[in-house]
């Protein structure tokens, strides 16, 4: 068995975001970067299933981006996955989704994947687009937003959050494509020993000119923070004034009272 | 010269944090009031790796630089002091010198459980009549066949509570003084060996300090480590790289301390604005961060001198003294701004304020430490 983790470097969401001088993304400079949650799931949910087949399947993981996101990797590396793949991209923020996707697509294709697993969304850009799209373009079977994943004998078989606190109970044949939602699984922690394993893993670096070749469906015209917006009104004084002005502007202003 | 850290020192970096964010700092006050570090977390802490950071992966170490230990201990005293100092004396006090002078024999015995946390370690040094002045210690050994047989006291010890491993240093003659010292690898479950009692303290109340008497307790001649007199040097040169760990202990509870202060101050608001906007906090925000970062340099150049095989002597006493006096500054700073919550066990300072005071004072006073960098300095 071969499994697909692709796993994204996203800023650290305590950071405070600044939009860049093009207008179309946020200034990287002074960020701390970190794996995105959702693919952290992504990889736990693979290692598990690497450990249930007694170690067997090979585990790559896929990220897109400057060297940095090699970070990212060597976590999943040290969590549990075999070899990494980095394309190289210095701009990954300026591809749509469906390029992203077209991009991991076109490494997938020739690779004889079973499975695929993605986090469900990224927690910067927050499409939820790639992993669905990876898999209309490999012609996989697709689940999303999984909270349970089982597999047996060539079976997939996902718990799925849906809307309003239901769920549903999915079975897809591999290959597949699953995105990872969380509650699907507590990622375990890297131990030392296993940071150290991972530095030895492989990790291929591809120039993304080599697998990119579709135009963008959806480009960011512009990237900004919300205006503020007025600061409302503030009483103060006597409390009986207070209500008396309270009940004049509710009346002037709302149809709570007439 | 390159002061980011190495992809891979971020990758430790962010594990050990994400690790301390759950399992260590919603427990750290508990640790505190009950004076015990549960068993379970030094089960995790084993299992993480934390317990043999820098020692080779063929003693069950993680195969890490000393640059990666610190980083352990800095991350774990963020949230713990007395969770940083188990690892720091474990680790640089008793499986150090057990690597650094032990024979292939004693290494493939003692480092394996040691590395995993199985057994914790410790180191037998000081006596009521001998802190400062180590050389003076009165704890005396005799050969008798194929065995020594050790009686005297020891106090002080951290980690001495949990009976593990420990490195022990007695004489056989006190009037050699120094010359006299030899260093020993002891099972703290022998007979002979008795624990007076765990000393009740300001802070790392988590932390055993525990008084031994050793009542002719007999040690099997191959645990000698080094050779008949040599443990002296072995002290000194065990409390070198000591050092670097007590210092990222203080640099840990400091920057626990200040990220609590500046949060705070952010928070609390006093004359209708943010205790931010007033210049008296903001300068004494200022002044706790520039120590903070002043004592990381020299911490982590010193553990990049020991991993490179220099000199680091200096530095290892610089550091240990700038980053233990950044961290009673900081958490002394950080309590005030918390102003009267501050002094309440609830917000947390009052226990780092606490927790800082010892890194002034164990691995070598901070009066030693300015002995050494002088005599250093002036050859």
């Amino acid at each position: 068995m071969k499994i697909l983790v692709c796993i994204k470097q996203v800023p650290d969401m305590e950071s405070r975001f600044k939009p860049d001088s093009a207008g179309v993304w946020f200034s990287e400079t002074d960020l701390a970067f970190r794996m995105n949650e959702y693919d952290e799931y992504a990889v736990e949910q693979a290692v598990r299933l690497k450990e249930q087949l007694g170690g067997e399947p090979e585990l790559t993981v896929l990220s897109i981006g400057p060297d940095r996101v090699v970070e990212a990797m060597k976590k999943a590396l040290a969590m549990g996955c075999d070899r990494g793949v980095q394309v190289q991209d210095p701009s990954p923020h300026l591809k749509d989704p469906f390029q992203i996707a077209s991009i991991i697509a076109a490494y997938a294709k020739d690779q004889q994947f079973d499975l695929v697993f993605t986090g469900l969304q990224s927690q910067d850009r927050g499409s939820a687009q790639v992993g669905v799209t990876v898999a209309e373009l490999l012609n996989f079977a697709c689940a999303s937003t999984i909270i349970k994943f089982e597999y047996a004998d060539g079976i997939v078989t996902v718990k799925r959050e849906l809307e309003g606190g239901v769920k549903g109970i999915v079975k897809l044949k591999t290959p597949a494509v699953v995105t990872c939602q969380l509650g699907l699984n507590v990622p375990r922690y890297p131990t030392l020993p296993n940071i150290m394993k991972a530095k030895k893993k492989e990790i291929l670096v591809i120039p993304v000119g080599d697998l990119l070749h579709e135009q963008p469906l959806a480009q960011t015209a512009t990237f900004y923070a919300p205006a503020k917006k007025g600061t409302g009104v503030v009483l103060e004084g006597d409390v009986a004034d207070q209500a008396e002005r309270l009940i004049a502007i509710l009346k002037e202003k709302t149809a709570v009272l007439r | 010269m390159d002061f980011e850290l190495s992809q891979d020192h971020k990758v430790l970096r962010d594990s050990v944090r994400d690790f301390v964010e759950k399992e260590i700092k919603p427990i750290a006050r508990r640790i505190d009031e009950e004076h015990m570090i549960p068993d379970e977390l030094v089960a995790k802490m084993g299992q993480m790796g934390l317990l043999g950071s820098y020692l080779p992966e063929e003693y069950g170490g993680a195969g890490m630089d000393m640059l990666s230990y610190a980083i352990v201990v800095e991350e774990v005293s963020r949230a713990c002091g007395s969770s940083g100092v188990l690892i720091s004396a474990h680790t640089s006090l008793c499986s150090g010198p057990i690597y650094s002078f032990g024979s292939e024999a004693q290494k493939r015995k003692w480092l394996p459980a040691l590395n995993s946390g199985q057994i914790i370690g410790c180191f037998l040094l000081t006596e009521p009549d001998a802190g400062s002045d180590c050389g003076a210690i009165s704890t005396s050994f005799t050969r008798d066949g194929d065995h020594y047989v050790i009686t005297g006291s020891k106090i002080f010890i951290t980690n001495g509570g949990y009976r593990g491993t420990g490195v022990l240093f007695a004489t056989s003659d006190k009037n050699l003084k120094h010359k006299g010292i030899s260093a020993f690898i002891v099972d703290l479950t022998s007979p002979g060996v008795e624990i007076l009692k765990n000393e009740q303290k300001l802070g790392i109340r988590g932390s055993y300090t525990t008084a031994f008497a050793l009542d002719q307790v007999r040690v099997p001649a191959e645990n000698l480590l080094g050779r008949e007199g040599e443990g002296f040097k072995i002290a000194m040169d065990t409390l070198n790289g000591g050092r670097i760990g007590i210092a990222s202990q203080a640099l840990g509870i400091a920057q626990g301390a200040f990220e609590r202060a500046l949060a705070y101050s952010k928070e609390r608001k006093q004359f209708g604005a943010p205790i931010c906007d007033l210049q008296a906090i903001q300068f004494k925000l200022a002044d706790m961060y520039a120590r903070i970062e002043t004592s990381r340099l020299i911490t982590y150049k010193a553990a990049w001198l020991k991993a490179a095989g220099r000199s680091y002597i200096l530095e290892s006493a610089l550091c240990k003294m700038m980053a233990s006096e950044a961290a009673t500054f900081v958490t002394k700073e950080a309590l005030q701004i918390h102003g009267g919550y501050g002094y309440i066990c609830d917000y947390e300072v009052e226990r780092m304020f606490r927790d800082a005071k010892i890194t002034e004072i164990y691995e070598g006073t901070n009066e030693v430490q300015r002995v050494i960098i002088s005599k250093l300095l002036l050859g």
